[in-house]
């Protein structure tokens, strides 16, 4: 399927606008996903379930198009053969065993009863639940509600996943497990879109961002691409060592430092427009300085900054 | 008299009334040692599949055993409380009465015999009042038996969310309705059109009836078959249409009661004061009994012409059909 001889994307929105009434809930949100992981990010109530839900069908945008695979999810459900969707609130059987819900799903979407129950064994198996999966949903823990939640999504081996939230609740363990899932079904080459308003969790899945921000699209990219594009902001680099001072008037000669501030006792940081090539001058600066490092640190290459970053310059524009 | 107690090291008077020290001469505890796991970081291989998803009647079974099967097992189905179940086994077989009556008819014989044949013989009135005769069928069975089936069927999706499930899957908004009024169909018909049907054949076993009885009998048992697909389908349609506007199964339930019930007080007490017969046209149960008789062969009970109970009819099942479908059309699609 091609568009102007141009492959299509799996997901694709061209200037979708979504509006409750006077409020705005996304705005000309244009983007092309296709395959990885891809983190969706902002506040609560940015935008994320909004865009998850003009996705997956529930929502008609009020301007601009919508496709999946190239197929518009409103009027047709056709593409729900290749998405797996798992809703920040959906609700689940809790009588049933895991397996049975899973199996029961999978024939949703046409498995025989055999396939349906391999399947659910394979997919229950991969969430870490093939232990307790002749258990009841309802005696599950929340972290292990997500698993079979993914689990569900992943049974008819989609080829988009839509994530919405999926680690709210879950305790740290869960959280680690959840994330290798994440990752290894990016590595094989699903396209994966998983929103969060935790910034820390995104980081550690992937590094391909969106960022949403009352109902804008703020950035879409790699995170650090992103981080490097804002030049117009401090970069940051923050050093342990003995003699801040002596060190400080090393950097503050050199051409990418513009400024240097002493935190705290035995910190200095340094402050550039230009990450890379005051990165590149660092270890010489310290081998001459013959000081005893115990680290150097880019608190501005975070998520964290980044919003704050680009949160403050939508709100200023 | 003054008490005395020995604080130098001997026994207090406690201590010898229960023979017990306070114990801290010889302290000690016991800390059971935890090897419980704390947690695991698993292994993930996850396999893609090769298979091929099969076509859409096979989703629709699905979801239509789903619902169905679920009163014989809940193990991977829609669950169904266990006194809902009894109820509709108890239902089923107060629906089934007469056979054992003409099961004892056919053992005893002569004139008891004939007398028990004739109560409950296969003959217009008997088929008529088998699907639509008032007390208890119309009264207690159907009615009761479609609240306990309907009540939850949209309105738990409603309620819980559910419904998300089917819609982020290949499963459109026609197919989830029409398979939800299938499932219910389906087991409203078993009890209402499968206990009549039986009514039928055990009468001609145990009868002993031939061909000649038979079509006799057929035109009229077809006409009350007909009556009771009409009556099935008709209480499906506003049971569903209510528990699709409800987010409690019990709302959908008394509402469906309320109104099987209340348009038939309301058009009794119209009859009995004006002498006349016209308001029944807004009683779903008169509708079908009016259109029944007709279809058995039997002379109305009502003064207003048949037309008006089949329009009635019609208009009752489009109304509920229309209502059911915008619901189910705008669940899950929020704030639209």
């Amino acid at each position: 399927m091609t568009i102007q001889n141009q492959p299509i994307p799996t997901v694709l929105l061209d200037k979708v606008s979504k509006l409750y009434g006077q409020v705005i809930g996304i705005n000309e949100v244009s983007l092309a996903i296709d395959g990885g992981v891809t983190g969706i990010l902002g506040a609560n109530g940015a935008g994320k379930s909004t865009l998850f839900k003009l996705l997956m069908g529930r929502l008609k945008p009020t301007q601009g198009s919508v496709r999946l695979f190239g197929i518009n999810p409103w009027s047709n459900s056709a593409p729900y053969r290749k998405i797996g969707y798992v809703s920040e609130s959906e609700r689940l059987y809790d009588w049933m065993t895991a397996l049975d819900f899973v199996s029961t799903l999978a024939r949703l979407h046409g498995m025989t009863r055999d396939e349906a129950r391999d399947r659910t064994e394979h997919v229950l198996n991969f969430v870490g639940l093939d232990d307790v999966m002749h258990k009841e949903v309802g005696k599950y823990s929340k972290g292990m509600r997500q698993r079979v939640k993914i689990a569900h999504a992943l049974v008819h081996d989609p080829d988009l996943i839509v994530l919405d939230e999926p680690l709210h609740g879950c305790d740290p363990i869960a959280r680690t497990s959840i994330m290798s899932v994440i990752r290894e079904l990016g590595n094989q080459g699903k396209t994966v879109l998983v929103s969060s308003h935790i910034l820390q969790e995104i980081e550690r899945i992937t590094e391909q961002i969106v960022i949403i921000h009352n109902g804008k699209l703020l950035a879409i990219g790699n995170l650090h691409a992103i981080r490097d594009l804002l030049d117009n902001h401090p970069h940051r680099i923050l050093i342990k060592c003995e003699n801040p001072r002596s060190l400080a008037a090393q950097f503050i000669e050199r051409d990418p430092v513009y400024g240097v501030r002493f935190p705290n006792e035995g910190e200095l940081e340094i402050q550039t427009n230009n990450l890379s090539k005051a990165h590149s001058i660092l270890p010489s600066i310290i081998l001459q300085s013959n000081q005893e490092i115990s680290s150097i640190e880019n608190p501005d290459d975070n998520l964290d900054s980044l919003l704050g970053y680009l949160i403050g310059d939508a709100n200023n524009g | 008299m003054e008490d005395s107690v020995d604080l130098g090291g001997g026994q207090t008077r406690m201590e010898v009334a229960f023979g017990a020290g306070d114990g801290d001469e010889e302290a000690s505890a016991v800390v059971t040692k935890s090897d419980t796991k704390l947690g695991s970081i698993f292994n993930q291989q996850y396999r893609t599949w090769e298979g091929s998803l099969g076509p859409r009647w096979v989703r629709n079974y699905a979801i239509y055993r789903h619902h169905v099967y679920g009163l014989l097992t809940s193990k991977g189905h829609r669950y169904y409380h266990p006194m809902v179940r009894l109820l509709i086994l108890v239902i089923f077989i107060g629906a089934l009465t007469p056979v054992p009556m003409l099961f004892l008819s056919s053992l005893l014989g002569g004139e008891d015999g004939g007398f028990i044949s004739k109560m409950w013989g296969i003959n217009r009135y008997n088929l008529w009042g088998q699907v639509l005769g008032y007390f208890p069928r119309n009264m207690c069975f159907w009615p009761l038996l479609t609240a306990l089936v309907v009540g939850g069927m949209i309105s738990d999706d409603r309620k819980n969310g559910t419904s998300a499930i089917y819609f982020s899957r290949p499963v459109t908004r026609f197919d989830y309705t029409s398979m939800k009024y299938l499932s219910v169909a389906v087991i409203l018909g078993f009890v209402i059109v499968f206990s009549y049907f039986l009514y039928y054949t055990s009468a001609i076993v145990f009868r002993g009836e031939g061909w000649a009885f038979l079509a006799d009998t057929l035109p009229i048992f077809i006409g009350g078959m007909i009556a009771g697909i009409i009556l099935v389908i008709t209480y499906t349609s506003i049971g569903l249409a209510l528990s699709s506007i409800s987010q409690s199964r019990f709302f959908a339930a008394i509402g469906f009661l309320s109104v099987i019930y209340g348009t038939k007080l309301v058009s009794l007490l119209v009859e009995l004061q004006f002498e006349n017969t016209i308001l029944y046209i807004i009683s779903p149960y008169d509708c079908l009994a009016h259109v029944g008789q007709f279809l058995v062969g039997l002379p109305p009970n009502y003064d207003h012409p048949l037309s008006f109970s089949i329009l009635s009819l019609l208009l009752i099942n489009t109304l509920s059909l229309g209502l059911l479908i915008s619901r189910v059309s705008s669940l899950e699609v929020t704030r639209e």
